[in-house]
């Protein structure tokens, strides 16, 4: 049986930081989903705040580097997504404040 | 999972030395100032060499290693061949140095200088060309990317031939020529370029989402369309022809603005830092820029056109250069030396990587003296222009400071 649940992705990955607004991933809301099968298999769908973001590869690949430190992890998928499109009001309300957005 | 993806970053050592030589020539080129005049003709050789300065040496050097990191990002493709830009550099700046030496003391050098910077440019714009070709994408900013490059060739073959005419070598109407050669250069690919990257970067770093790029588009036809009529006009001798295309000029950055007013409604993004600071002045220098230019073709008056011409230059088209090196700079250093370290150790973030004092100096004495440049060129001033010059050199020396350290960090 496995151990590792949504939240505990959500843990792992909110170590990951957006080295331009400093803010991690999941505060900023671009963590959409986390699926977890019984055999501890994990599949992220995320997105970015930009589609153009040079550093697409990168985030992508700190994702997985994050998950894969849950013990137990089997194989983990980072799958980028652009719909539905990232705006802030998906971000939690400490962003929005510090972006000027509220 | 594939290992991380670098294949389509340029290295560091490869770019910086393009923001490294640029900002210096930007430098030189305030410290020229200092000893111009308010009241001058564009005719005048040691005017023309210090436009060389500064458009070649430091707007045109900042663009293009701007562009070798940014043609990937846009194109979601890697360079055909990223090794020229180790080529073009060394070539463009010595370029620069022998055209502008060749205005102010030597005549004879200005084809020998020409002809550095003509291969500097064709070899810049063939990469880009055949880097172009490799791309599926078809979106707007790929096509303006490739009309610029287009633009960029007729701009700076027909200087070649103003070269070649000035030195005696070549029969032709240099001042005919000259429209030609400023509007395929300024407009067709600075101008061109920056509305482009705009819609790239402005957004990006605004965290602006999901606005209408109809105005864009409009602006993008308009522009290119104005470029090639005023070309056309300008080599073909039609004044009427050229009339028509600034026009079109003037209804392209119309919708432009627009476009830029639409971005700025839905940026998510408050903070006043540099670079909002720095965008935000390029916008109003762009303004003054279109009321003054629009005013001169009312008045006729040389002053309010030079003061047109010194508001679009050295105030949109510098900050908006001067506010991304404070975005694009940090990254670039952040991504060769931190990135890598990102889970195993603290990494900076990019904010951190400059001086926020030094650039805040930097931009009140560089505005301050923009506008004070603007208004004694138009009140042919020559205490306002002087003090302009000193804000001017001033905010520079602040520039080359906090870009030193920027690119220094970590190191």
């Amino acid at each position: 049986m496995c151990d590792i649940n949504k939240e505990k992705v959500f843990a792992a990955i909110s170590t990951v930081i957006d080295p331009e607004v400093g803010f991690n991933l999941v505060e900023m809301g671009l963590i959409y989903d986390a699926i977890i099968d019984d055999a501890c298999n994990v599949h992220v769908i995320m997105t970015l705040s930009t589609q153009g973001c040079p550093l697409h590869q990168m985030i992508k690949q700190w994702v997985y580097e994050a998950v894969e430190k849950l013990d137990g992890v089997g194989t983990i998928e980072v799958e980028v997504v652009w719909e539905p499109a990232w705006n802030i009001s998906m971000a939690d309300d400490n962003v929005k404040k510090a972006l000027g957005g509220m | 999972m594939n290992p991380i993806s670098r294949d389509f970053a340029p290295p560091l050592k490869l770019i910086a030395p393009f923001f490294h030589f640029g900002v210096i020539f930007y430098l030189l080129s305030m410290l020229a100032l200092l000893f111009f005049e308010p009241t001058f003709s564009y005719q005048q050789m040691d005017v023309a060499g210090w436009i060389h300065l500064f458009l070649l040496g430091f707007v045109m050097m900042i663009i293009f290693g701007a562009m070798a990191q940014l043609i990937p990002v846009v194109l979601e493709v890697g360079h055909v061949v990223v090794d020229v830009y180790y080529v073009i550099l060394p070539l463009l700046a010595l370029g620069a140095v022998v055209m502008v030496f060749g205005f102010w003391m030597m005549p004879a050098l200005l084809p020998y200088g020409g002809l550095l910077v003509l291969i500097a440019m064709i070899i810049f714009a063939f990469e880009n060309i055949a880097t172009l070709k490799k791309t599926e994408l078809k979106t707007l900013t790929v096509e303006t990317v490739a009309w610029s490059n287009g633009y960029l060739l007729l701009g700076i073959l027909t200087g070649f031939a103003i070269a070649l005419g000035l030195s005696g070598d070549l029969g032709i109407d240099v001042s005919l020529m000259l429209k030609a050669h400023v509007y395929a250069v300024l407009g067709g690919y600075v101008v061109l370029t920056i509305m482009g990257l705009s819609l790239t970067l402005i957004p990006m770093f605004s965290l602006a989402h999901g606005f209408d790029e109809t105005a864009v588009k409009r602006a993008f036809k308009l522009v290119i369309s104005s470029v090639a009529v005023v070309f056309a006009g300008a080599v073909l001798g039609f004044e009427w022809l050229m009339m028509l295309g600034y026009a079109l000029s003037f209804a392209g950055i119309f919708f432009y603005m627009w476009q830029i007013y639409i971005i700025a409604k839905l940026t998510v993004r408050k903070e006043l830092d540099v670079w909002a600071k720095s965008i935000i002045f390029a916008f109003v220098t762009l303004i003054l820029s279109i009321i003054l230019s629009i005013l001169y073709f009312i008045t006729d008056i040389e002053s309010v056109l030079h003061a047109s011409i010194w508001f679009l230059l050295l105030g949109f088209v510098s900050f908006f250069i001067i506010g991304h090196l404070y975005k694009i700079v940090p990254f670039l250093v952040w991504f060769e030396r931190f990135a890598p370290l990102v889970g195993k150790e603290k990494v900076p973030m990019l904010h951190e990587m400059y001086s926020k004092e030094g650039a805040s100096i930097m931009f009140w004495f560089t505005s301050a003296g923009v506008l004070l440049g603007g208004f004694g060129l138009l009140f042919e001033s020559n205490i306002l222009f002087k003090a302009a010059g000193s804000f001017l050199f001033t905010g520079a020396i602040f520039l080359y400071i906090t870009m030193r350290k920027m690119l220094a960090y970590g190191e």
